[in-house]
C-alpha cells in the first residue's frame, strides 16, 4: 500500500498521463482500468550504486544490494570511482542535460551537500521508509531529502596495543610522544582530526569556524611526527604492514584491520572524536522509471532488515531504531547507541563542513605540505 | 575481342576506375592542398588541445561560489592571485621543479651508459638481454610498479627484512623524498634510454676508434666526441624526462605519503576534492605554462637543431 502510494506521490507526469489513459480505458473495459493502476514503472535491467571499494561494498552488497535483487529482480551494479571522482561527472552531466552516469551516489554527507546545494539531487522526503528513521536521517541544514543519511561513524584513534603497553591511549596528544614519530596516520585531507585538534590545542568547539587557531597550533605539532596521510584502505594496509602504531581514522578501517588477525584496538580520547554520517542520493536527469527504482533502493536500504546486514557488516550504527550491534561493538565508544554514548562525541553540521572545507583543506595542507 | 580483353586484364579496369573515382573527388587543380590534408590530424589535434586549453582559461578566471557550488559568472585574477601567494603552492611548485631537474639529471646518467653499451656491445645475447631489460617495464603501468616498491621497500619488505638478517632495526624506506625521486627514475629511465639509442646508434663507431688512433683516451674520446654528437638524444631524452617527471601524479601519491606532493597532486585536490574547478584550472594552466617555458629555455640554450630537426634543410 505505501508502495503505491509513493508510485502515485512521486510521479506526477505518469499519475496525469495515468488519469487520461485511464478515463480512456473506462470508455472500454473495467478490466483493462485495474490492470493499468496495478502497473509499476518498467524495470530497468540494472542499477548502478557507486561505492566504496573493500569491505564497504561487500557490505552493502550483503546488507541491501543482493536483496534487492531479490525483491524486485533488478541486478544491482557497483561502481567503485571514487566519490571525490564521480562527483564532477554527476555535476557535468546534470549541467548538460545527459543521463548521469550512476543511479545512486553512496556518499559522504559533506560531499553530498555539496551536490545538494548545487541543485542535481533528487528530493528524496516522499520516501515511504523515511517515517521510521531517527533524526539521524535528516540533513541539517537543508531542505527536504536531497539526501538520506544511512548510519553515523567515528573518527576515532585506532592503536596496535603492542605499542600501548601501559593501556590505551586516553588522549590525542600522544600523536606528539616522540617513540611515535613516524608511526602516526591522519586522513590527507585532515578530514575527522580538525575538531579533535581544536580541544587537543586548548581551543574550544563553539569557536569552529571562527576561531580554528588552537586546531592548525595542534596540527601543526602533529606534523613535526612525520604522519603518513591517506585515504580509508590505506590505513588498513599500514597497520596490516606495521607501519603505523596509532591513527585517526573510521573505525570500519581498524575493525577491518582486526578482522584480518591485526592487532588493533581504538578509543574515543578525552578530547571526543568527531561524528559523521553518510548517505545515499539521486542525481538529476534519469528517466522516470530509473528514477522510480532508484528510489525503491534507497526505501529498501532504509528497512530494519537490510540495514542490520549492511551496518553489520560495516559495523556502524544505523538509522532505524531496534538494531542490535554486532557482537564486538556491545558498549564500543565508536558504536553510540544512547545520549550518553553521543556526548563523548564531536558533532558538527554539514553546512558549516561545506562552507569552510576548502579554507580547512588549504590549512591542512599547507602545515603539511610543508 | 577476346584477345583484346585478355591485353587489358580486369584488375587495370578497376585501378581506372579507383584513379577516375580519385579524380573526380580529388581533382588535380587540389594537389597544391595535399601537404595540408597530410598535416590535417596533427592540426586537429593540436585544435583540439588548443580548444581544451581555452576552456581551462576560462575556467581559471572563475571562482567558487561556496553557498551553490557553481562557478561565478563574472571573470576575476582570483584564482591566480591564491596560486601565485600561497605559500602550499609555491612550496609544491618547488619540491616538483627540484625533483623534476633532480630526476632529469639522474635518470640520463644511469641511462646513458646502458643506452651506449645496448648500442655498441658485439654481444647479441647481452643486446638482447638489455633490450627485454628495457621494454619490460614498459608492459607494468606506473601504479603497479609504484606499489611494487611498497612491497620491496616498505617495513615489513625485502630489503628490511634482509637488513633485519644483520641485525639491523627497520628502516623507513618510504613516504618520503627520496622515494619519489628514486620512484621516479626508475619509471623515467626505459623513456631515456629509448631515446638516447638512435642518438648513440647514429655515431659511426670510427670516429671513436680514429679519435683512439689519435692519441685520445678513453675519457678525452667521451668527452670531446661521443657526448657532442649524443648532445640531440640527450636534449630529447632530458626534455622528456623533465617534462614527464614534472607532471607525474601516481609516484608522490604513492610514494609520498601524503606528505610529498608535486603540482598533479594539487590540481587533482582542487579539482576533486575541494571541487574548486577555477583553482585547479589555474593550476593546470600554470603547469603547463612552466613546462611551456622549460622547454622553450632548453631550445633557447641549445637550438631546435639539438634534436636533429631542420637537417633536410642543410
Amino acid at each position: 500500500m505505501n508502495e503505491r502510494m509513493f508510485f502515485a506521490a512521486l510521479n506526477r507526469r505518469r499519475f496525469l498521463q495515468g488519469t487520461a489513459a485511464l478515463g480512456a480505458a473506462g470508455a472500454f473495459s473495467t478490466l483493462g482500468l485495474s490492470r493499468a493502476l496495478a502497473q509499476e514503472p518498467e524495470k530497468p535491467g540494472e542499477l548502478i550504486v557507486r561505492a566504496w571499494g573493500g569491505s564497504w561494498v561487500e557490505s552493502l552488497k550483503a546488507g541491501v544490494s543482493d536483496s534487492f535483487t531479490a525483491k524486485t529482480g533488478i541486478a544491482i551494479r557497483h561502481d567503485l570511482t571514487e566519490d571525490n571522482e564521480i562527483q564532477p561527472k554527476v555535476w557535468a552531466a546534470v549541467a548538460q542535460g545527459r543521463v548521469p552516469p550512476i543511479h545512486i551516489n553512496w556518499d559522504t554527507t559533506t560531499n553530498a551537500t555539496k551536490s545538494a546545494l548545487r541543485g542535481v539531487t533528487e528530493d528524496l522526503s516522499d520516501l515511504p521508509n523515511l517515517k521510521n528513521t531517527t533524526e539521524l536521517a535528516k540533513p541539517v541544514g537543508l531542505d527536504g531529502y536531497p539526501i538520506v543519511n544511512t548510519y553515523g561513524y567515528v573518527y576515532v584513534l585506532a592503536y596496535r596495543p603492542e605499542a600501548f603497553p601501559d593501556g590505551p591511549p586516553t588522549s590525542w596528544k600522544v600523536l606528539l610522544e616522540p617513540r611515535l614519530k613516524g608511526r602516526i596516520a591522519l586522513y590527507n585531507d585532515g578530514i575527522g582530526f580538525h575538531f579533535p585538534a581544536q580541544v587537543a590545542g586548548g581551543g574550544k568547539l563553539k569557536d569552529i569556524p571562527g576561531n580554528m587557531q588552537p586546531a592548525w597550533d595542534f596540527i601543526a605539532k602533529v606534523k613535526e611526527q612525520q604522519p603518513l596521510l591517506g585515504e580509508d584502505p590505506d590505513f588498513t594496509t599500514w597497520f596490516q604492514k606495521g607501519e603505523i602504531d596509532a591513527a585517526c581514522t573510521i573505525s570500519t578501517n581498524a575493525r577491518e584491520a582486526k578482522k584480518n588477525g591485526i592487532d588493533v584496538a581504538w578509543t574515543v580520547p578525552e578530547e571526543g572524536a568527531k561524528f559523521d554520517t553518510d548517505g545515499l542520493w539521486i542525481p538529476k536527469g534519469l528517466p522516470e522509471n530509473e528514477l522510480y527504482w532508484a528510489k525503491q533502493y534507497i526505501n529498501h536500504a532504509l528497512t530494519p532488515e537490510a540495514q542490520q546486514v549492511w551496518l553489520d557488516g560495516l559495523g556502524l550504527p544505523g538509522v532505524v531504531p531496534g538494531l542490535k550491534p554486532p557482537a564486538d561493538l556491545v558498549g564500543d565508544p565508536s558504536y553510540p547507541t544512547t545520549e550518553e554514548d553521543f556526548k563523548k562525541l564531536i558533532r558538527i553540521s554539514s553546512k558549516v563542513q561545506v562552507e569552510n572545507e576548502s579554507d580547512w583543506f588549504a590549512r591542512f595542507k599547507a602545515i603539511m605540505q610543508g | 575481342m577476346r584477345a583484346s580483353r585478355t591485353a587489358y586484364p580486369l584488375t587495370w579496369r578497376v585501378m581506372d576506375a579507383l584513379e577516375a573515382f580519385a579524380a573526380a573527388v580529388w581533382p588535380a587543380r587540389f594537389d597544391r592542398a595535399v601537404p595540408w590534408l597530410m598535416l590535417a590530424p596533427a592540426l586537429l589535434l593540436v585544435g583540439l588541445l588548443v580548444l581544451g586549453l581555452i576552456q581551462i582559461a576560462d575556467t581559471s578566471l572563475r571562482t567558487l561560489d561556496p553557498s551553490t557550488f557553481l562557478m561565478s559568472e563574472d571573470y576575476t585574477l582570483a584564482n591566480y592571485h591564491r596560486a601565485l601567494t600561497e605559500t602550499l603552492f609555491a612550496t609544491v611548485a618547488t619540491r616538483s621543479l627540484i625533483g623534476s631537474l633532480i630526476v632529469t639529471v639522474v635518470t640520463l646518467i644511469l641511462a646513458f651508459p646502458y643506452a651506449y653499451v645496448m648500442v655498441r656491445t658485439p654481444s647479441a645475447l647481452l643486446r638482447k638481454l638489455l633490450l627485454i631489460a628495457l621494454f619490460l617495464p614498459f608492459f607494468i603501468g606506473q601504479v603497479v610498479r609504484a606499489y611494487g616498491w611498497l612491497i620491496i621497500l616498505g617495513n615489513q619488505g625485502m630489503v628490511n627484512e634482509a637488513l633485519g638478517l644483520i641485525g639491523v632495526e627497520p628502516v623507513r624506506l618510504l613516504y618520503n623524498y627520496p622515494a619519489v625521486l628514486f620512484g621516479l627514475v626508475q619509471y623515467m629511465l626505459p623513456f631515456a634510454v629509448l631515446m638516447l639509442a638512435p642518438a648513440l646508434t647514429a655515431i659511426p663507431e670510427e670516429l671513436e676508434a680514429a679519435a683512439g688512433s689519435l692519441g685520445a683516451d678513453w675519457v678525452r674520446s667521451f668527452a670531446y666526441v661521443v657526448l657532442p654528437l649524443a648532445r640531440p638524444g640527450l636534449i630529447g631524452a632530458g626534455l622528456v624526462v623533465l617534462t614527464l617527471s614534472l607532471t607525474d601524479f601516481a609516484m608522490p601519491a604513492i610514494l609520498g605519503g601524503g606528505s610529498q606532493d608535486f603540482i598533479a597532486n594539487a590540481i587533482y585536490d582542487q579539482f576533486f576534492r575541494t571541487s574548486d574547478q577555477g583553482l585547479g584550472a589555474t593550476l593546470a594552466l600554470l603547469l603547463v605554462a612552466v613546462g611551456s617555458l622549460l622547454v622553450g629555455l632548453v631550445f633557447t640554450l641549445f637550438g631546435a637543431g639539438t634534436l636533429a630537426m631542420g637537417r633536410a634543410r642543410r
